[in-house]
Parts: structure tokens; sequence; C-alpha cells
């Protein structure tokens, strides 16, 4: 077994992932409209490259900008563009959309499909502008382009391809049930992941409450010909946290405002090894994605598998509809995620699910009593308690030098506070205010 | 469908079931054994006007306070009861209702109430209370009643006389005996003083003679991860260094006086005490420490409540020591 780290602090909150855990991936059919926001990523909006009342393919690129950090964006159905207009976002209340309507034709846009010998001939700056033609971004959430981070900068060499498969958000299974029932292509997006970034060994992570993907896995990865290892991870949370996931696979740390490859490392998440892999075996861009819907308010939960721009109202009639009103709409899981306040909302490329919740007894708020629990379980090594008194205070400066920017917001303080005190959101102010006078300051 | 309304709140959406009145209760609940041994050793005639009243009081000056500053009434979140209980516990058995009605009074207003309620007090109330109570009514405060049955001998002038009383007596205190005389004397006196001060039938404050029925309640929190083991452990240590320093028997200070009671349930208060494992060593020890050599050097037989409330005044110097930073490694 390889060498390893348990990480500082963490929680172990109820994971509810039975719900979905053993359900097989369900086909959502191809839905009548699809609504595309023009950003569904980290970094710089896009662009329309169409108009209204254009025809287009399916997989056929509507959306672009002329920017690095950016990944284009592509029509998940053939259809004919009816609107682009303001609608409801998951994230960002309303935001410019494209929306088109399924003509039924089902016509396809099949391009870069890749053999196994240009898969092995390719240089990793053509491997990284093919992933950028195919839209990609990080499927773990936090949908950040791929073809950016498999582009290290000149002097910066990579060693390591991680793959996440950790999924440490409770209620979601999506990822757990594509490593079960989609590994193939995960292994060919993974291989040509580690060739766009120069790494030379590959580690798959999974929690060790997903021993079945553990094993289908470990199975390919035994005769898969680049060199493959799986980490059986411990079931922690935020395991899932790139920086947690590389101190406890590699035991190494990203310094503070780092990125993995400061640490010579790569992490993808699972399902976007699988979007790859699916891009050079059959054509298809980043149009689809699997997503759990779950929680204790649907019918029947389920595992689906996507286009982009299909509204959660839809996918919640195919669920069954709900049995009981839920109180709450999460997007992402209950750690992480965002609340709705409609189902109007498409899935957008971070969308890993839907968790709907009947009640919420909201928890009686007191004075910090100083119990230590926030910085006991905290993975950073913060001191969250302190960081709510400097924003309380506004004193965003000391909360600067007490690390707040080191907060990755994974919530654990928040879940232990005996107090119900939203730490974690205090210290998401605390950043976005540093931010904010960092850039009035012209640093 | 559409007539659905969501809630919206920060992430994360799911909270732990743990809240302050719970581990309020829960640290009352683990003092439980040591108030009945108390009141099994004492009588309950002598022990349980100081415990009530204790506690009265201390709900009764929280309520006033709510009342005259217009604030929340905050006394269900147990905060006042778990300060009122430890107060109680640590005053002499027999000692008048009064003190008990003042202490509570100085350890709410003066000592959390004055800096803004729970979780901003920066000294331990209790101890606040108990200190105030000793410089002022010294000899209240050291005079100590118990059973005939266990009572020790009091020494004047190279003279023992054997404390004589149909049931109550008034006694010194293992401490106050050997402070004077030396541990020596007061093992010629009783052969067994270990064991006994492991037990609890030995004449001291209420609640803190019985290191054992303590240490049950010390240990449920402890499982049930309410506290830590850390200022309790270091409170030990740093004690047992100033008495192997000073040539003491390092067993019988831990055993002695209030040193279960302040290291386990008032050094490790959560308010007054650091936070990183770092700061709380420090703490810890430094708290053990002066206890020590209040005990050995100072004017008091007893150093427990300055030694803690010494160290909780420079507990936001020690919080400023910030654990190490994630991605830097030791130079």
């Amino acid at each position: 077994m390889m060498k390893g780290k348990v990480f500082h602090g963490g929680i172990h909150p109820p994971t509810f992932k039975e719900l979905t855990a053993q359900k097989s991936i369900k086909k959502f059919p191809s839905p009548e409209k699809v609504y595309l926001p023009l950003l569904q990523h980290t970094g710089t909006p896009l662009q329309p490259l169409v108009k209204r009342g254009e025809v287009v393919k399916r997989g056929q690129k509507i959306a672009d900008v002329d920017a690095f950090i950016a990944a284009p964006l592509h029509s998940p159905i053939a259809g004919k563009v009816i609107a682009i207009e303001e609608w409801p976002h998951p994230t960002r209340g309303k935001f410019g959309t494209i929306i088109i309507e399924n003509n039924g034709s089902q016509e396809d846009e099949i391009a870069g499909i890749l053999s196994s010998e240009e898969m092995e001939g390719m240089d990793p700056k053509s491997i990284q502008n093919w992933i950028r033609e195919g839209g990609f971004v990080g499927l773990g959430g936090a949908a950040f382009p791929t073809h950016v981070k498999v582009s290290p900068p000149s002097g910066k060499k990579i060693d390591t391809l991680l793959i996440n498969g950790a999924e440490c958000e409770p209620f979601i299974t999506c990822d757990h049930r594509v490593m079960i029932e989609r590994t193939d292509f995960i292994f060919t997006g993974a291989y040509l992941l580690a060739r766009a970034c120069g790494a030379q060994k590959i580690i798959f992570g999974i929690e060790k409450n997903k021993p079945d993907a553990i094993e289908k896995i470990s199975q390919i990865a035994r005769n898969f010909p680049f060199p493959t290892q799986v980490f059986a991870l411990p079931t922690l949370y935020p395991q899932g946290s790139e920086k947690h996931l590389i101190l406890t696979i590699l035991g190494k740390e990203v310094p503070p405002g780092g990125l993995p490859l400061d640490v010579q490392v790569v992490v993808s998440n699972v399902q976007t090894a699988w979007a790859i892999g699916r891009k050079a075996k059959e054509g298809i861009p980043l149009i689809e994605r699997v997503i759990t819907l779950s929680g204790d308010c649907l019918k029947s939960p389920e595992n689906l598998d996507v286009p982009y721009g299909s509204l959660l109202t839809n996918m919640v009639e195919f669920c069954g509809g709900f049995q009981i009103p839920p109180e709450k709409t999460i997007m992402g899981g209950p750690m992480t995620g965002i609340t709705q306040v409609t189902l109007d909302v498409p899935v957008i490329k971070g969308t890993s699910g839907f968790v709907f919740l009947k009640k919420t007894i909201p928890k009686k708020e007191y004075f910090c009593i100083r119990c230590g629990r926030c910085v006991d379980h905290c993975p950073m090594y913060l001191l969250p308690t302190d960081l709510v008194r400097y924003v309380e205070n506004g004193a965003f400066q000391e909360a600067k030098k007490q690390r707040a920017m080191d907060c990755i917001e994974c919530g654990s303080c928040s879940f232990v506070c005996p107090a119900g005190i939203p730490i974690t959101h205090f210290i998401k102010i605390a950043k976005a205010e540093i931010l904010l006078q960092m850039r009035k300051g012209g640093k | 469908m559409n007539e659905l309304r969501f809630i919206q709140t920060p992430a994360p959406h799911f909270k732990s079931p743990v809240t302050v009145p719970k581990i309020m209760f829960t640290v009352v609940l683990a003092l439980i054994p040591a108030t009945i041994g108390g009141i099994y050793f004492f009588g309950p005639n002598l022990t349980l006007s100081p415990l009530i009243f204790s506690i009265l009081s201390c709900l009764f000056f929280e309520w006033l306070d709510g009342k005259i500053f217009k604030k929340p009434i905050t006394i269900t979140d147990g905060s006042a009861l778990v300060t009122g209980l430890l107060l109680g516990l640590s005053l002499p058995p027999g000692s008048p209702f009064w003190l008990s009605i003042a202490g509570g009074g100085i350890a709410i207003i003066l000592g959390k109430q004055m800096f803004g309620g729970l979780g901003q007090n920066i000294f331990n109330p209790a101890l606040v209370g108990r200190a105030v109570l000793l410089i002022s009514w010294p000899n209240l405060v050291t005079t100590w009643s118990a059973k005939a049955t266990f009572a020790f001998p009091i020494i004047e002038q190279g003279l023992v006389a054997i404390p004589q009383g149909v049931d109550v007596v008034t006694t010194p205190t293992a401490l106050a005996i050997s402070k004077e005389y030396g541990f020596s004397v007061l093992s010629q006196f009783e052969p067994n003083i270990l064991w006994r001060l492991f037990i609890g039938n030995i004449p001291g404050s209420i609640g803190e003679t019985s290191a054992f029925l303590l240490l049950i309640g010390f240990f449920l929190l402890l499982g049930l991860g309410i506290v830590k083991w850390d200022i309790p452990l270091f409170f030990l240590v740093g004690l047992s260094s100033i008495a192997l320093i000073t040539g003491q028997n390092p067993l019988y200070h831990i055993l002695a006086g209030g040193a279960i009671i302040g290291a386990c349930f008032m050094a490790n208060d959560y308010t007054t005490s650091p936070l990183a494992l770092k700061s709380r060593i420090i703490f810890g020890f430094g708290a053990g420490a002066l206890t020590g050599i209040i005990r050995i050097l100072g004017g008091y037989p007893e150093g427990v409540t300055f030694g803690i409330l010494i160290m909780n005044a420079i507990v936001p110097l020690l919080d400023k020591m910030l654990p190490r930073q994630f991605g830097v490694k030791k130079i």
C-alpha cells in the first residue's frame, strides 16, 4: 500500500448515499427545450456563436470566447435556437442563456475521435487544445476549465495525475455509479489527461465507502498499459477537496494560495475523465453528465444521465415528483451546495446533483462559547471562531493575516458549531471582502 | 409546482445535533457523582445549603442582569447552572448561605455578565466568585467542617488535639497540615492518606475531595467528546513538575485539594481557555505549575483558584499563537 496521511480535522456527516448508491444510471430523455447559460465554468463568460432562429446539431459549438480561462459550450440536442435571453441560473440569479428547442432530428456533429495510435502520438499541446475544444471543465463542482489545469506553466513539471473519486458529499452518488458503469471511458480519459500534463503515473482516489467502485477500477488498473494505482481513501469529509486528496495520497501539502501543480500534481474529477474518454471514442464533446437527485422528498431518488440545460422541474417529474414538498432545494451536496429559489434552473456543467430536504430545523444561535470544535475539525488549521469575530468587527485585514484566504469553504466548522453560528458563511464574506480590497488596492 | 417556496440559507445545510444547552447539561451530569459524593461524605446539613444557594444565586443574578439591562434571558442555556454548581462544589461544607449568594452574584455579574455574557468572559466565573470570597471572608472560606469520623487532628504549638464533637467538627485540610508541618507529619497521622484523597472521605471543599468521583465525570465528558485531554493532563504535569522540583510527592499534590476538579472541570472551561493545541498545552502546564508554586512557596495552602485565573488572563495572548499553516513546513 502507498504511504498516505490522514488530514487534520474533518467530520463524519450522515451520508444518505444508500438512497441512490445501488441505483443504475437512468437515461433522461432528450428534453423539448434546453437552457444553456453562457457561464457554466469558473472564468470568463462566453459569447454566443449562434443567432436566434439558427438550426444547430447535437455537439455543435454554440458559444466560446477568446480567453484562456474559459471552456466553450456545445449544444446537447439538435434543434433551433429560439432565444438568447436571461434565465434563472443555479448560482448566479439570472444569466444570459441560449434556449434551444428540440426538432427531433437527432443530428449529431461528431468531431475529435482519436485512435489509439493518435492518442499515443499526439504532443501535450495538441491534447490540451483538443480538450479545450471539447468544453471540458472539472465536473466535481468548481467547474474549472480542464485544459487550463493540464497546462503547467513552463518550468513546472507534473509527475502524478490524481483522479478524484472521493465523492465525500452526502447524498451524491453520481461519480460512484459512473465508476462502476462507465469504467472504460474513465481510463481513456485519464490516459489523455496524463499525457496532456506530462504525468508519469495515474492514481485513483476513492473513499472506502465505495468498495464496489474500488474493486472495479482496480481490476482494470491492474492491466492498464499506463502506470495506474488505486488508493482507498478513509471516509472522512472533506476528503474530496483536492488539497486533502493530495495530502492523503501523496503526503504533500499544496502551499497557501498555490495550486496542485506546485507540488507536481494535477487533480481531475472522475466524471471529467469519463467525458474526455467519451470524446476520444465517440466524438461527442461535453454535453451530458450524470447527476444525483436525492433527499427525503422525491418519490424515487435517481442517478440520471442528463443533457445540459435540462430543467430541474422536468427531472423532478421524471423521478415521480415529490411525495412531500421540500422546504429546501440544494444544487450540489448539503455541505457545500447552493439553495435554489426555483425549479426552473437548468443543469449546468458543475451540477453534481440536486438534494431536496423536507424539514430544515434551524439551529438556535448562541454566542460563541469558544468550545474549539471548529478549530479541531478545520482541515486547514484555521481558528474559524476568531475569523468570525474579525468579520463581525469589519477587521478584514486582520482576518487576512489570520489566513482567511486559506479557507476551502468545506463547511465543517458550521457543521460542528454547537452555537449554530454560520461560521463558513462569515469566512466567505471575509474572503470576498479581502479580494475586493486587494483589487481596489491595485495589488 | 410553482407554488413551492424554498428556504434560502448558506451552506452547509447539515448541522450536528450538539448544542450549547446540551453541552452544559452534560457537564452538570458529569458533576453529579462528585456532588452526591460530597453530600454523602459531609452530610446534607452541611452541603445542601451552599450547593442550592450557589445555583439559585447564579440563576437569579443572570435573570436579574437580563431584566435590568433589557437583554434576552439566557438562564435556560445551562451555563449559569454549571457556574453555580461549580461554585457550590468549591465552597467549604457548612459555609453560611449568604456566602453562596454573594459568591453567585460576584461570579455571574463580575465574572460573566460584565464582559457581555456567555462566551465573552475572560475569567472563569465560578473561580472569580470563589477568589473574591476567599479574599473578602478568608476565615469563612478556609474553615472546614467535616464528620468527626474522618476529620484531621488540630496541631497547635506542637500539641495534637483530636477534634471533639458528637458529629461535626472543625478540622484542617490535608494541604493545610502538609504546608505547615510537611507531608511526613501528615502521613504519620494517616498512613492511607493517598487512598483517602482518592476516595474522598477527607476534609475539604464539598465537591473537590473525591478524585475518583470527579474522574468518573471527566471520563464521561471525554468519552462524549465534550472535553479534551490536553489541558487536564498538562495541568497535572505542571503541578507534578513543581512538586518534583521541590522534592514533594507529586501524586499527593495531584490528589489533594482542588487539583482534579480544577484540572478537569475549571481550567478546561471552553470560554476561558485557548483554542489551539500548542497554546492549550502551555495554558494547562502554566496553570498547574502556578498551582504548585502557590501551594508550596506561596501564602495559601491551595493555589488552584489563582493558578487558573492568572493563566485565564493570558489566554488572548496565547490565542495569537496560530497553529502551523497548511502547506507550510516547519523550518
